[in-house]
């Protein structure tokens, strides 16, 4: 009863999959965030490396990973493929449960995938430091380790409220020499704006966002760096669903369902792009791909699926996507990495086109099947990932009742090993099971200026 | 160094094992059907806890409402500023309070029920907070610790403040078997949720008014033209009415229309016309005192007809992440099982700017 499928070395993608080759039409552009043009490369040079500005907007099928960046990757990947024997027995499904684990990278998460080639490409392009932002610090520690690779200098805006909650993951950053300091702060005229209005807030992505984008704007030697949402950081991660579709060929299996958690909706591109591909271009027409968001932060369930900036203060271009409003502050939930108004305009594109579909949970049930899933798995996962636990749960519980022998994917992408004050909060049943009241806006909607 | 005004309605509970449904008037009654006076013991508990903070001051009345207990109990700083008569009334509850509060009391600590409740707020009202020691028959309000422990609990560590409701039941009245509860008071109650709590995990709204205004400032974004809002009683929903510009009823129902008062604190009778005149009223309640009633209680003009006229689906509750976490499930009693039963099983309550909480709903049976 084989349980890991695992990949030479060797077998480590050379090609990133660009899903946008495939799409029926091509996606909206983003637009400029004052003049409300399509932006040029231009207009992203000032932040960003242009080979990257390039990933974003290339319609090329596939994308060469650099041999120094799969040297790299050689730390942890292919990253092992399991099956999901016990959790099967003890959800007494006849569904075919895999989960691919991406909590191996050495910083716990799926993050590094794309964070690594970043930081190369940057260092390529002669840049000594990169600017970014952090909701529950696994972005953060995972461009600090890859900007350590590579001899860049790293400033991390760390989320307020994840900063105070989760205080090792500043710790880890600061092992790997980069600097993380709490969002809003005063080092941006972002941050000052927000702390005059609110000195108390808990911080948003959206803001940290704006102090990092801002802090790379202003300082001529420093590049932003995103870790979701863009089109080329989910390029980088379907490395995930790369290697899934070879591991699960090895068994001579292919997904009927395949699942992640969406927060931005780069780790749900990652695993899921690959599978998107075959279903667009008809060769497997009937996978069907599920996104599974926290009910408080629901933008594909719940959200609008129009132009909106991709962060508070309106630094970015707008981004045709679900999202619940630029200005939307998600609470204080304990999956802070799913804590983003907006969504990766990819997937966005492919949920409102129907190529897949998403569900929201509460925060209790996801930290149920969590355990669930630790009890019979072993590994505590990240709250963030739990909600893909979830999805995965559910859909084997389903096939429980039809009888169906469905194979289910899903992407397990990292430790909850700092989250565990979470998982206490669940224990004693402190969980708040936040939601978006959304039949309330939705029927003032009309009333709320639209963005375009 | 803090300084609290300590005081013990020596006959409250009394009525309670003996059948009376409550001590007011009945005092007496109750001590010829056996009862035994138990507030001093319960007030006990707390001041042997107390007893071990070095820097409390207690002011107090003489005799069986404070004196005796604190010497009972071993307290030596305490002041006795006003003298109580042999049977204490509810003037002399309000009379010592008032004393504490010119003696400069920084809160009072009372040990008693509802009628205690309502008698140490209407002399204390939102000047000084108060904290209750649960020894009634009935103990509605939000204004109690737990158990008289968790007082001594509040008292020993820094709080914040919050509000707490003062409700009683009209005791006449149930003990004819009708529950009629009346919204006496908003008064000011240390906030000891976070005590109890094993450790804070999450960033929590550290501002009970910071939450009010962010709900005030949704509530107000998703108010619809041409349509009746129905605000019931409390601080929450005073907060939608500020944000609107307009003066709200703190302890009654005002109606609204397009960001004007239409009805200031209005009966049921006009809640009726009204709602039977505009189609697609609202109505916005927060839950009341310290079980969370969100109907049925403190609010009775919002009655079983006013709301089959609006919809139960059209009840929209609202209430701060403090006082949810203080009420693990919220209750709706509203006199008409029907209307109770048209509730789900959990109802979803905004607690911030586009955020909700889903919580359980007790229905009565």
């Amino acid at each position: 009863m084989q349980t890991k499928i695992l990949l030479d070395e060797e077998q480590i993608p050379k090609k990133w999959y660009n899903v946008q080759a495939d799409l029926p039409s091509p996606l909206d552009p983003p637009l400029h965030p004052q003049t409300h043009k399509p932006v040029g490369p231009a207009d992203l040079s000032a932040i960003f490396p242009m080979e990257l500005i390039r990933q974003e907007v290339t319609t090329d099928r596939y994308v060469d990973i650099p041999e120094e960046v799969r040297e790299v990757f050689r730390l942890y990947r292919p990253s092992p493929l399991y099956r999901a024997h016990r959790l099967e027995k003890a959800l007494k499904t006849p569904a075919k449960i895999y989960y691919k684990w991406e909590g191996v990278s050495p910083a716990g998460s799926h993050k590094t995938n794309t964070s690594i080639p970043q930081a190369y490409y940057n260092m390529k392009a002669g840049i000594e430091r990169i600017a970014t932002e952090t909701g529950a610090g696994q972005w953060g520690s995972a461009m600090s380790f890859a900007t350590m690779l590579y001899d860049l200098e790293c400033t991390v805006y760390m989320v307020r409220s994840s900063y105070t909650q989760k205080p090792y993951r500043k710790s880890m950053m600061q092992v790997w020499g980069a600097e993380c300091i709490p969002s809003p702060s005063t080092k941006t005229k972002s941050g000052q704006a927000v702390l005059a209005k609110d000195p108390d807030t808990p911080g948003a992505l959206g803001i940290a966002i704006s102090e990092a984008v801002e802090d790379a704007a202003s300082h001529s030697n420093t590049n932003y760096a995103l870790g979701s949402v863009l089109n080329h950081v989910c390029l980088h991660q379907t490395v995930i669903g790369l290697e899934c579709r070879e591991q699960l060929a090895s068994v001579d299996a292919y997904p009927d369902v395949v699942i992640g958690c969406v927060g931005g909706g780069s780790n749900f591109a990652g695993i899921s792009f690959p599978f998107a591909g075959d279903k667009l271009v008809g060769k497997h027409k009937d996978v069907d791909i599920l996104g599974v968001e926290p009910a408080s932060c629901p933008s594909l369930t719940k959200g609008l699926y129009t132009y909106d900036f991709g962060d508070e203060a309106g630094y970015t271009p707008l981004m045709k996507m679900f999202t619940l409003g630029h200005d939307f502050v998600p609470p204080s939930m304990h999956a802070g990495g799913l804590r983003y108004h907006g969504d990766s305009p990819i997937v966005s594109r492919l949920v409102h086109d129907g190529v897949m579909r998403a569900v929201a949970y509460h925060q209790s049930e996801v930290f149920e099947a969590a355990q669930t899933f630790a009890r019979a798995e072993g590994i505590i996962v990240a709250p963030e990932t739990s909600h893909a636990v979830k999805g995965a749960i559910d859909e084997a519980l389903a096939c429980k009742k039809t009888g169906e022998e469905k194979t289910i994917l899903f992407n397990c992408t990292g430790h909850g090993n700092f989250d565990m004050s979470a998982y206490d909060a669940f224990y004693s049943g402190n969980l708040v099971d936040y939601e978006y009241p959304d039949k309330l806006i939705k029927e003032a909607l009309g009333r709320i200026p639209k963005i375009t | 160094m803090p300084v609290i005004g300590f005081l013990v309605n020596p006959v409250a509970g009394m009525g309670g094992s003996v059948g009376l449904k409550g001590t007011d008037g009945k005092a007496n009654e109750a001590r010829l059907l056996g009862a035994v006076p138990r507030a001093k013991n319960r007030a006990g508990i707390t001041l042997a806890l107390l007893k071990k903070i070095p820097d409390l001051t207690f002011l107090s009345s003489g005799g069986e409402m404070g004196k005796a207990v604190l010497e009972q109990c071993g307290i030596s700083r305490y002041r006795v500023v006003y003298a109580a008569r042999s049977e204490s009334t509810a003037e002399d509850t309000q009379e010592a309070v008032r004393a504490f509060i010119a003696q400069g009391a920084d809160l009072i600590l009372f040990c008693g029920g509802d009628g205690t409740a309502r008698d140490v707020f209407a002399a204390a009202g939102r000047e000084v907070p108060i904290l209750g020691i649960p020894a009634g028959v009935k103990m509605y309000s939000a204004v109690f610790a737990v158990d008289p422990a968790a007082a001594a609990g509040v008292l020993a560590g820094p709080y914040g403040i919050t509000d707490g409701e003062v409700v009683d039941v009209d005791e006449t009245a149930y003990r004819a078997g009708t529950l009629a509860t009346r919204l006496y008071g908003i008064a000011r109650v240390p906030a000891w949720a976070g005590m109890t709590q094993p450790a804070k995990q999450v960033f929590e709204e550290a501002d009970e008014e910071r939450a009010k205004e962010e709900i005030a400032r949704f509530i107000v974004e998703v108010m619809l033209p041409d349509t009746i809002y129905i605000l019931g009683a409390g601080t929450t929903t005073e907060a939608i009415a500020r944000r609107l510009g307009i003066k709200k009823t703190l302890l009654g129902v005002d109606a609204v229309l397009d960001g004007k008062i239409v009805a200031a604190d209005a009966d049921e009778k006009t809640l009726l016309s009204l709602t039977g005149k505009y189609p697609g009223a609202r109505i916005i309640v927060s839950p009341i005192g310290a079980q969370g009633f969100i109907l049925g209680r403190g609010s009775q003009q919002i009655s079983p007809a006013v709301v089959q006229n609006v919809g139960v689906s059209q009840v929209i509750v609202i209430a701060t992440p403090h006082k949810l976490r203080e009420t693990p499930e919220l209750y709706v009693d509203s006199g008409d099982p029907k209307i109770d039963t048209g509730f789900d099983a959990s109802v979803q309550v905004i607690s911030g700017y586009r955020i909700a909480q889903r919580k359980k709903i007790h229905r009565a049976l």
